[in-house]
């Protein structure tokens, strides 16, 4: 049988470049039934599935897509919730262009299949209307605690959960989801679904403990001796600063402080007290993801904001639709330009002081090495800095618990079965240092699978 | 759900104090380190100081100042606040220094003097010496239980009309000169503090003083309360909020406290309103 293909995708509607400035409001407006049924109806079923392999939790792509070209959206949204247990959120913050989406044989013909889209079309239609998993849960009468309710946790908290654990999960923060809650975005990823997505753990049972700052007010040792097992999923929460001049200027942040002001505490929104400084002309140093929302935050508080990259766009590792949302908005792209010492008057940032980079031969990371072109400093007049150029595992947690295992920059070691020491399982971005959502899932899942292995044995 | 405040009195026009219900921080809590209260659920993160954590409670003390402190003050005992978190930060190491001064000149500061006080004459060896700063007869407060948890306390006011005429510092100076001071640690006015660090460094008295740089989730994670310690940056929430006097950047500290000063100005303006 021939099927005829439909080379484009069915376009998303998003919010307009005008109204986008103004407001914190998510940018995809999501599918609509039908247009979600059109899309999944142009996915050719391939034997082999290169998108679930290429998914770090081998979501069924295939599986949920034919429920939902056929209609069946329960079914559909089931068939992913047995591989990712937050599809609102995995769907719009997952790099789908690099995994699932990256390897859809359509790509080849034409647009691959909106993937991404259409998982979080599910998982806000499940929302909608009110449809849980099913299934019974039988207690074991084991005890496991998790650290962290970002992704890694909830995965790891929700497949124990299941297998009949009493999981308690610890948030250092007066809110849960790690990440996902002080790190993206409203516009991005709505922190009504993360909290939707959430109260799914207390449903099923699953004992969330806020402003628990394990090694402050509970000791790891106490852990120990209460839980038959630990789950570590700390993330990589703590920011790097670039190490230049200037970096005590006021005016100077973290992205991480940026975007904690903005996304935890709200400071966008004028019923909330946290304050914000947003200048008139912002410089983000970096270009990843962090990056991205950080200018495109500041955009939405009425700046204009300069990306300032020592590689060239296409080297970004923003996800494609962050990039294209960015620009579209007004965001500036300098390409191929490092800061060397932020300038400033009266304890205020000025400007910065800027050299020109070329690309020499690819690094440790497959991308061609950024280098000074010495000489060809220049100066831009700033007065707000955020510095976006990555985070590493919080030394805060890690300080009490030396006997953990770990790299020199804080990194914690693991087995092939996600195992520190007995009884002590780690993963997402406290394992790698800093990755995506999706394969701290993964991880989550892994490590779920370990515990009760480890703790069946017992 | 929250923290019920169990006791709020007026220390003095300015500042009053709160006993609020937080048992898991009250256990926990040790001299040096800080809680971050959230008055509501659209409230900021501030880092408040602890006199006292007894019975399940903390005793914070606080300045009507900012918005914040102004809107805390309309609550009534009984009410709730959205949370109250910690212990954050690093205690300070409770031992044996021989003639340890504390001192202090701020509503903060006054709050510390008290926990450390205690903390440190429980040490066999330490000989404690309380010493207040307040601008006038009017204002000051916590004399008569700093009395009760030190083995000599010094009362000083800028205006002279009580104690001894000056600040903490010139009594610290005398005593220093005569040999009497091993240690001193210190909280209240940042302004102060350079001043601090010249003396007690001119008379080779290691000094040690509790920073106050803006914070929003004192977990170490944004970097806002950076300071630089020897030329190194670190976090006052995870790495302080006591650090070595005489190796603080307070230029760049004064400098940095007033990032917010704008918006923290019309924030106040808009709530009186």
């Amino acid at each position: 049988m021939l099927v005829k293909l439909i080379k484009n995708r069915v376009p998303m509607p998003e919010l307009s470049v005008e109204e986008r400035t103004k407001t914190f409001n998510e940018v995809p407006l999501g599918y609509s039934e039908e247009q979600a049924i059109n899309e999944a109806k142009r996915c050719l079923q391939c034997k082999d599935s290169p998108c679930t392999k290429n998914c770090p939790v081998n979501v069924d792509v295939n599986g949920f897509i034919k429920e939902l070209a056929e209609g069946n959206f329960k079914e559909a949204f089931l068939k992913i919730k047995e591989d990712n247990a937050i599809p609102a959120i995995a769907g719009r913050v997952c790099p789908q262009e690099n995994q699932c989406e990256g390897a859809c044989t359509m790509g080849k013909a034409g647009d691959p299949i909106n993937i991404g889209k259409l998982e979080a079309f599910l998982g806000d239609w499940a929302r909608r209307n009110g449809i849980r998993e099913e299934f019974t849960i039988k207690e074991n009468g084991q005890k496991v605690a998790v650290i962290g309710s970002g992704p890694t946790g909830i995965s790891c908290a929700v497949d124990l959960r299941k297998h009949g654990y009493k999981v308690t999960v610890f948030e250092a923060l007066h809110k849960a989801g790690g990440v996902l809650q002080y790190g993206i975005p409203e516009f991005r990823l709505p922190k009504k679904v993360v909290d939707e997505e959430l109260s799914y753990l207390k449903e099923i049972g699953v004992d969330i403990r806020l402003n628990h700052i394990i090694g402050q007010n509970v000791s790891f040792d106490e852990l120990r001796d209460e839980y038959d097992a630990i789950y570590i999923g700390t993330g990589a929460g703590a920011p790097f600063f670039v190490g230049i001049e200037g970096e005590e200027l006021n005016g100077v942040y973290s992205a991480n402080e940026f975007l904690i002001r903005t996304n935890l505490m709200k400071a966008y929104n004028p019923d909330y007290d946290t304050p914000l400084f947003v200048g008139k002309k912002v410089g983000v140093i970096g270009a990843g993801n962090v990056a991205m929302d950080s200018a495109r935050s500041a955009l939405r508080n009425g700046a204009e904001v300069y990306i300032i990259y020592r590689r060239t766009k296409g080297h970004s590792p923003a996800r494609e639709e962050e990039k294209r949302h960015a620009l579209e908005e007004g965001i500036h792209f300098m390409e191929l330009v490092s800061p060397t010492k932020i300038l400033g008057e009266n304890g205020w940032v000025t400007g910065i002081e800027l050299v020109k980079m070329k690309l020499g031969e690819p690094d440790k990371s497959g991308r061609p090495r950024p280098e000074k072109i010495e000489g060809s400093e220049f100066t831009m007049e700033l007065d707000t800095v955020v510095e976006a150029i990555g985070t590493r595992p919080n030394r805060l947690f890690l300080r009490t618990v030396p006997e953990l295992k770990t790299t020199s920059r804080g990194i914690i070691e693991v087995d092939e079965n996600l195992k520190n020491i007995g009884g002590i399982y780690a993963g997402g971005d406290a394992i790698s240092g800093g990755a995506t959502v999706i394969q701290a899932l993964g991880e989550g899942r892994k490590a779920a699978k370990s515990i009760h292995a480890y703790l069946s044995a017992q | 759900m929250g923290h019920e405040i169990i006791r709020k009195e007026d220390l003095n026009p300015k500042d009053y104090l709160m006993e609020v219900e937080a048992p898991m921080v009250a256990k926990k809590i040790k001299p040096g380190q800080f809680v971050i209260l959230m008055t509501h659920a659209k409230g900021e993160r501030i880092p408040m100081s602890v006199q006292k954590a007894e019975n399940g409670n903390v005793t914070m003390f606080i300045r009507k100042l900012g918005k914040t402190s102004v809107e805390l003050y309309t609550y009534k005992v009984g009410d709730h606040f959205e949370n109250v978190i910690g212990p954050m930060g690093t205690a300070v190491e409770v031992k044996k220094y021989g003639n340890v001064a504390v001192c202090s000149d701020l509503v903060c500061g006054h709050a510390e003097n008290y926990a450390l006080c205690k903390a440190l004459r429980q040490i066999e060896g330490n000989h404690v010496i309380s010493m207040q700063t307040f601008p006038s007869k009017e204002m000051m407060y916590l004399e008569d239980e700093l009395r009760g948890v030190s083995d000599e306390y010094y009362m000083t006011l800028e205006d002279g009309s009580y104690g001894i005429k000056g600040h903490y510092r010139d009594v610290l100076e005398k005593m220093m000169k005569e040999g009497k001071i091993d240690m001193v640690f210190a909280g209240g006015r940042t302004g102060e503090y350079p001043l601090l660090a010249e003396l007690t460094k001119a008379y080779n008295v290691p000094a040690m003083v509790t920073l106050r740089p803006i914070m929003v989730d004192a977990t170490g994670m944004c970097g806002s309360c950076r300071v630089f310690i020897d030329g190194e940056m670190k976090l006052a929430c995870i790495d302080g909020p006591m650090f070595d006097a005489h190796k603080v950047n307070f230029k760049e500290l004064l400098n940095r406290v007033k990032m917010f000063k704008k918006q923290e100005a019309t924030a106040l303006e808009n709530y009186n309103k």
